[in-house]
């Protein structure tokens, strides 16, 4: 795990341990090279003061020539145990007393070296002058074994390892209390933040624990979810008010709608009964007084009644346009491939023309109200033939495709097509792009496709050129 | 003896005995034992200190005195030539016999005749000389420091209760090496 991931309160004390645990090593090593160099030092002037006192002791051995004595001298080396070797020279170098008296004389210098104390090889060794009066007698030589420095050494090694064991627990301990006194506060914080964005509750408040900067950012805090909170409060009444108005409009327009919707029924079926009066008098007209009319007024006759065939499908397609708004949808699993299999075989039997081709793709199920879904393929495959226009052959392809979470059908032809840029005017009620002359129509077709689809949920759209055929498309929910 | 003085004159001692061994190899071995004991009595000066009223002034002579007959021949003389005692150059004398001893420091007592050294030491009773002698009762005598050889090998005896008496001071490492001489009367 890196440094940086760790958890605050593991990232202070590590902190603090690595700081205390770097300055105790530097501090011990200090410690441990002042020991070194002062104990070198002490030995050296030891070793040097021993030697004047035992130079100053065998001055006499030496000029009177008595060696045992000056071994008996040297022989008190014995007491300071770290002296390995201290040899007497006369002063014609010759080696003139030793001790221990055992030693081999080839352990010595053959001659005697230059006056003072150096290290060797971890031994301290060095050469002391022996004067009587100012007069050279001889050289004293000494070896000692640093065995005394290593032992302190040694047990300086052992305190510091203890000191450092102890600090180190004492530096645990300490930073683990007191790193507290840091991390609680940033914890707390921490806590505190994470229980409003977990609840989304904008009233819990931290708790103030410290006037430091953590103090500061606590009263940050608890301000900005103040302001928060004040915000959230007018945003939801805002959203009430807003919500109100809605529904509010929404009943008006409903309402308004409603007596829409029963002003253009009661409308078209109040027209039908004077209707179906001028109707059926200009038929018994026809019928009765065909000999007592001529040409103009037979022709007259053909216009009334045309006219007011057109006016009947007018009134019928308006009425099923407004029953359409109060209808129910129901919603049932609808089998497309044989839907519109049904549909356009009612088509080749009543069809005119015998150069249709239709083509259907295996169409994915949906789920709507079959008899309104049906009157939509109804609308679009007639729309298709009706402006197959003059083209030798009529090529109708119907097929689907998923697209998002709804399928979306088909209907594509290579008729006459329109032009895009009427297109607002497509779906619209008795809007119609060609005249009545070229094409016969209500033009309420596209509207009640429209509407039904709406019904559904779903969306209808085409795309077209004129002259080369128009795709018209809608989308329903899928099963 | 013209190169023997030179050489002795700047040279240390020891290489004198050594250049004395090769020059004077016809001599008896008596005089090898002198010159070690003129060089013992050399060294006598160094070990041992006499009151400052012995001296008459700062640079007056440290004097080593040869009585009766001596056996050093130019030896002594040669060994303490051009060497000192805290700034008192050493010189020596000859004297025949007690009486003529005046100004003294050390006194080598060589007299032929037996039992004289308690007349000389008598004579020379509560006077800073430091008596030396090879003579076998001189210590009963009185006399200071002895002479006598063991293992073959030149050492000396001191009596301390004389030196105390006659105001000298022998350092410790001298005593070291010495033998010290009790009287009988203890």
């Amino acid at each position: 795990m890196l440094f940086k991931d760790l958890p605050i309160q593991k990232k202070l004390m590590g902190v603090i341990i690595l700081i205390s645990g770097i300055v105790l090593l530097v501090t011990c090593a200090a410690f441990f090279t002042y020991e070194v160099f002062t104990f070198r030092q002490t030995t050296t002037r030891q070793l040097s003061t021993l030697g004047e006192i035992i130079a100053t002791n065998s001055t006499a051995a030496l000029v009177f020539d008595d060696q045992k004595n000056a071994n008996e001298i040297l022989a008190a080396l014995k007491a300071e145990r770290h002296i390995t070797l201290a040899g007497l020279y006369n002063k014609e170098g010759k080696l003139f007393a030793q001790y221990p008296a055992a030693t081999l004389p080839g352990a010595f210098p053959p001659l005697p070296g230059k006056e003072g104390y150096r290290f060797e090889n971890s031994y301290l060794l060095g050469f002391q002058p022996v004067t009587q009066g100012g007069k050279h007698l001889g050289t004293l030589y000494l070896k000692s074994d640093m065995n005394a420095m290593y032992e302190r050494l040694w047990l300086y090694s052992g305190i510091t390892v203890l000191v450092i064991i102890v600090s180190f627990l004492l530096a645990y301990v300490l930073s683990k209390a007191l790193q507290k006194r840091i991390s609680i506060p940033i914890l707390s914080l921490a806590e505190t933040a994470k229980a409003i964005s977990d609840r989304q509750d904008y009233s819990v408040r931290a708790t103030k624990l410290s006037n430091d900067e953590l103090g500061a950012l606590t009263d940050a805090l608890n301000q900005m979810l103040t302001q928060i909170q004040k915000q959230n409060l007018e945003i939801t009444s805002f959203n009430q008010q807003l919500e109100q108005k809605v529904t509010e409009r929404t009943n008006e327009l409903q309402l308004a709608n409603k007596e829409l919707e029963s002003f253009t029924y009661s409308v078209s079926h109040d027209l039908r009964a004077p209707l179906r009066g001028i109707n059926s008098y200009t038929k018994i007209l026809e019928e009765d007084y065909v000999d007592k009319l001529d040409n103009d007024g037979k022709k007259i006759i053909e216009v009334i009644l045309r006219s007011s065939k057109r006016m009947g499908e007018l009134i019928d397609d308006l009425l099923a346009f407004s029953r359409l708004g109060r209808k129910e949808v129901t919603r049932n699993d609808i089998h497309m491939d044989a839907l519109v299999k049904g549909v356009t075989d009612d088509f080749m039997l009543i069809s005119v023309k015998n150069n249709i081709e239709i083509n259907i793709q295996p169409l994915l199920p949906a789920v709507g109200d079959q008899a309104l879904v049906k009157q939509v393929w109804v609308n679009l495959i007639s729309n298709a033939i009706k402006y197959a226009g003059k083209k030798t052959k009529t090529l109708i392809e119907i097929g689907s495709y998923p697209k998002e979470n709804r399928n979306v059908y088909y209907v594509k032809d290579n008729g006459v097509g329109f032009d895009m840029k009427y297109y607002a005017k497509l779906f619209g009620v008795f809007q119609r792009l060609h005249s009545n002359e070229e094409f016969e129509g209500t033009g309420v077709g596209l509207a009640i496709t429209h509407r039904i689809i709406q019904k559904h949920h779903g969306e209808v759209w085409a795309e077209s050129k004129l002259n080369e055929g128009a795709t018209f498309y809608f989308s329903l929910q899928t099963i | 003896m013209a190169i023997l003085k030179k050489i002795t004159g700047s040279f240390h001692m020891a290489l004198l005995l050594v250049c004395s061994t090769v020059f004077l190899s016809a001599q008896t071995s008596v005089t090898r034992e002198y010159q070690v004991k003129a060089a013992f009595i050399f060294n006598f000066t160094q070990f041992v200190e006499w009151p400052e009223n012995s001296f008459s002034g700062n640079q007056s002579p440290l004097i080593i005195g040869v009585l009766g007959q001596n056996p050093f021949g130019s030896f002594l003389e040669e060994t303490v030539l051009g060497e000192k005692m805290n700034g008192h150059p050493l010189i020596v004398k000859y004297y025949n016999n007690v009486e003529e001893v005046k100004s003294c420091h050390i006194l080598f007592v060589n007299l032929p005749e037996t039992n004289k050294e308690e007349e000389v030491n008598a004579a020379l009773k509560g006077r800073s000389i430091l008596t030396v002698s090879d003579a076998p009762g001189f210590m009963q005598a009185g006399g200071m420091i002895r002479f006598f050889t063991k293992n073959n090998k030149i050492q000396f005896q001191i009596n301390l209760e004389a030196t105390k008496y006659a105001n000298l001071v022998i350092s410790s490492k001298l005593l070291r090496l010495a033998e010290i001489f009790t009287s009988g009367k203890k």
